[in-house]
């Protein structure tokens, strides 16, 4: 049965991504992610000295603050930090500068639906754009399970409060390998870096959502390296 | 304690020698005369009520919401506008998450008093229920980046998002006549603010113990200011609010020289801010008059996840790969499977004479009824928004007939009867001769 969405997509289409980089001028590495009218602003303020109390010294803290854009900052927000900072944290390499924090500031421009998978994308640009050393990227996807069982990828916000469940997935980006790969191998069991879900979804239908997050995320990452690499480096001299 | 000293940024000797010594010959480090502003951009986001405003390398959002409260009890038919600054962590690293610092308070209270003090926003049309509920306006203004003078700035962008806000219209109901019914913007249309005037804040920086006045100080020039002067002014020449918290004395006549500059610049702003809210409530007009569903995958050069021939297989759905909702339903409904590819990114027209790979003679049929549409539609064939309204109640047209007579299945020939009474016969006009005997043979045929 095929699921007509609201926008006319199909259900294995994204919306439209964009991607801009070097925004902000005091920020040490600025991005802007948006997916339709989803957008989020991230900056990153390179390495500080010293870690917050409780931290490991030995290694690298990151610290997230989310700035939603309207109201008073609640669980949700607090929810979506620790979410941010683990991920992110599994991304960076941490020994390269023990005893500092990295600071990862994100400003909710417009929501609407799939809202941390476009922050965790903005964020990972915003850091690629401040040059703090990182094992691979993340790309995050939103993968939405309908009344009838079919998944659909990116919901906007009217189709997420009306799913059954979903789930926010964030997997690392696919290797641009040098050696040619035939087209039908199958990478090993896609590493999962995030997985948050809600709403009630029974096995089959969370590892078939995972099989589209995983090619989903294939294109998304395609996009990442592209925006990546047309993009000049604007201000190479950052003052702070 | 430590680390936050170490990351505070610091000014060098060199660096305010610098400044000081130039600002002596009327010189400013970016080029500037003393009394001139950095570029002034006002952008708007999709929603009503949302701005962006960058002033040189300063750059602010605001945000306008509406709520329906309770009044306070000293005004019970007056609305309340509250002005929230945030001033974010990414702006400048001496910024902390948390509680506001003294510098965020002030700008706070100098755009409060400019706004609302001087009446600039009607709060007497927002009233419902005298005494009970009122809509309460709050903005929130989220300063991105601090390249210097976030008063002007901030203020800019509050005004700019009141200016597009829309509140959704209210009426009264219920059975005694008390209730209040708030009404979806997609039923009523929402109502604007009524903005008397509009109130423009002025930053003057203060050099060289009171003799040097400069205008729009970047971030570099505060750190060296002995002063700060903000006069907020509208265009009738009235004098909103001044704000002059110590800083180097200046002599009377200095600060009346300043008024009179501050005024000739709030007018100026004044026209720059009204140019682009007329731009965006135009667009925005435009925007309303044909309701389309959101078009997909417009702007953005990059291909959406298509469904490429070998994933097919794997997500297990063929489906006429289509940006228009009708024909794609009408054309496919009976489920055979169409690949076709269509990249946005690749050119207007190949979009629709992408590559069918089956041999199903529905692909033939869609490409023709596309390119018949390409050659009978005036203007250009891209998937502008404006015109895919139209193109999808002309294509549908097109398509259905031909649909019809290779396949009879009811929901089609359902979806060809509603959509011919939806559009005007004009459209049937614009169909070729050779196809108006199948139009008519097949609506006689799917009519009976």
């Amino acid at each position: 049965m095929e699921v007509v969405r609201a926008d006319g997509r199909t259900p294995n289409q994204l919306r439209p991504l964009a991607c801009s980089r070097n925004l902000l001028h005091r920020a040490h590495g600025s991005a802007r992610w948006s997916q339709g009218d989803t957008i989020v602003l991230a900056a990153v303020y390179g390495p500080k000295a010293g870690t917050r109390k409780g931290e490991n010294p030995e290694k690298a803290c990151i610290e997230v603050i989310w700035k939603p854009k309207t109201g008073q900052i609640g669980k949700e927000e607090k929810e979506y930090e620790m979410i941010l900072k683990r991920t992110l944290q599994s991304i960076c390499l941490l020994t390269i500068h023990p005893n500092t924090t990295t600071s990862i500031i994100l400003q909710v421009v417009g929501d609407d639906g799939a809202l941390l998978p476009c922050a965790i994308n903005a964020s990972c640009a915003a850091l690629v754009d401040s040059g703090i050393p990182l094992k691979h990227l993340a790309v995050a996807i939103c993968c939405g399970l309908t009344e009838t069982g079919s998944v659909i990828l990116d919901p906007t916000k009217a189709e997420e409060q009306k799913m059954r469940a979903f789930a926010y997935l964030v997997f690392p980006n696919s290797p641009l390998s040098v050696l040619p790969k035939a087209p039908s191998a199958v990478d090993d069991e896609p590493g999962i870096i995030t997985s948050v879900t809600h709403g009630l979804m029974s096995e089959c239908h969370y590892i078939n959502c995972l099989g589209h997050g995983h090619a989903a995320c294939a294109k998304i990452s395609e996009f990442l390296r592209r925006s990546m690499q047309t993009q000049l480096p604007g201000d190479l001299s950052k003052s702070t | 304690m430590e680390q936050r000293l170490a990351n505070t940024w610091r000014m060098t000797v060199n660096e305010k020698k610098f400044i000081e010594t130039a600002l002596l010959s009327d010189l400013r480090v970016d080029g500037r005369r003393p009394f001139d502003y950095r570029k002034l951009t006002i952008k708007f986001g999709r929603e009503d009520g949302s701005s962006e405003v960058q002033l040189g390398e300063t750059h602010v959002m605001g945000y306008v919401t509406s709520q329906l409260v309770q009044p306070y009890r000293d005004r019970p038919n007056e609305g309340t506008l509250a002005i929230f600054t945030e001033f974010s962590p990414m702006a400048d690293p001496s910024f902390e998450a948390g509680r506001p610092g003294e510098s965020a308070v002030e700008l706070g209270r100098v755009i409060d008093r400019g706004l609302r003090e001087s009446r600039a926003v009607d709060m007497e049309s927002l009233c419902v229920v005298a005494g009970k509920s009122v809509w309460a306006i709050r903005v929130d203004l989220h300063i991105l980046d601090n390249g210097g003078n976030l008063i002007d700035a901030a203020n800019i962008a509050a005004l700019a998002a009141l200016l597009t806000f829309q509140r959704p219209e209210c009426t009264l109901g219920g059975e005694n006549g008390q209730e209040v019914i708030v009404h979806d913007p997609e039923v009523r249309e929402p109502l604007p603010l009524i903005v008397h005037h509009l109130p423009v804040a002025v930053t003057f920086a203060i050099f060289d113990e009171g003799n040097i006045m400069v205008i729009d100080p970047t971030y570099k020039e505060e750190a060296v200011m002995g002063g700060r002067m903000t006069a907020t002014l509208n265009s009738n020449g009235d004098v909103c609010a001044v704000q002059k918290a110590g800083g180097e004395g200046v002599m009377s006549s200095v600060i009346m020289q300043c008024l009179r500059i501050a005024s000739v610049k709030a007018a100026d702003i004044t026209s720059k801010i009204k140019d682009a809210v007329d731009a965006y409530n135009t667009e925005r007009a435009l925007r309303k008059v044909k309701r389309h569903p959101p078009s997909v995958a417009l702007e953005v050069s990059v291909p959406d996840v298509i469904m490429k021939e070998n994933q097919v297989d794997e997500l297990s759905r063929h489906r006429a790969q289509n940006l228009k909702d009708e024909p794609e339903r009408s054309c496919s409904n009976d489920g055979t499977s169409i690949g076709v590819e269509i990249s946005t990114s690749r050119g207007k027209n190949n979009a629709f004479i992408g590559g069918p790979s089956s041999w199903d003679p529905y692909s033939k049929g869609i490409s023709s009824c596309f390119i018949r549409s390409s050659q009978d539609l005036p203007g250009p064939l891209y998937l502008a928004k404006e015109q895919e309204e139209a193109k999808i109640s002309q294509n549908s047209i097109e398509s259905d007939p031909e649909a019809a007579n290779t396949l009879s299945s009811g929901p089609v020939g359902a979806s060809v009867a509603s959509q011919q009474a939806n559009s005007p016969k004009s459209l049937k006009d614009a169909v070729k001769p050779k196809n108006r005997k199948k139009n008519k043979a097949s609506s006689t045929s799917d009519m009976s």
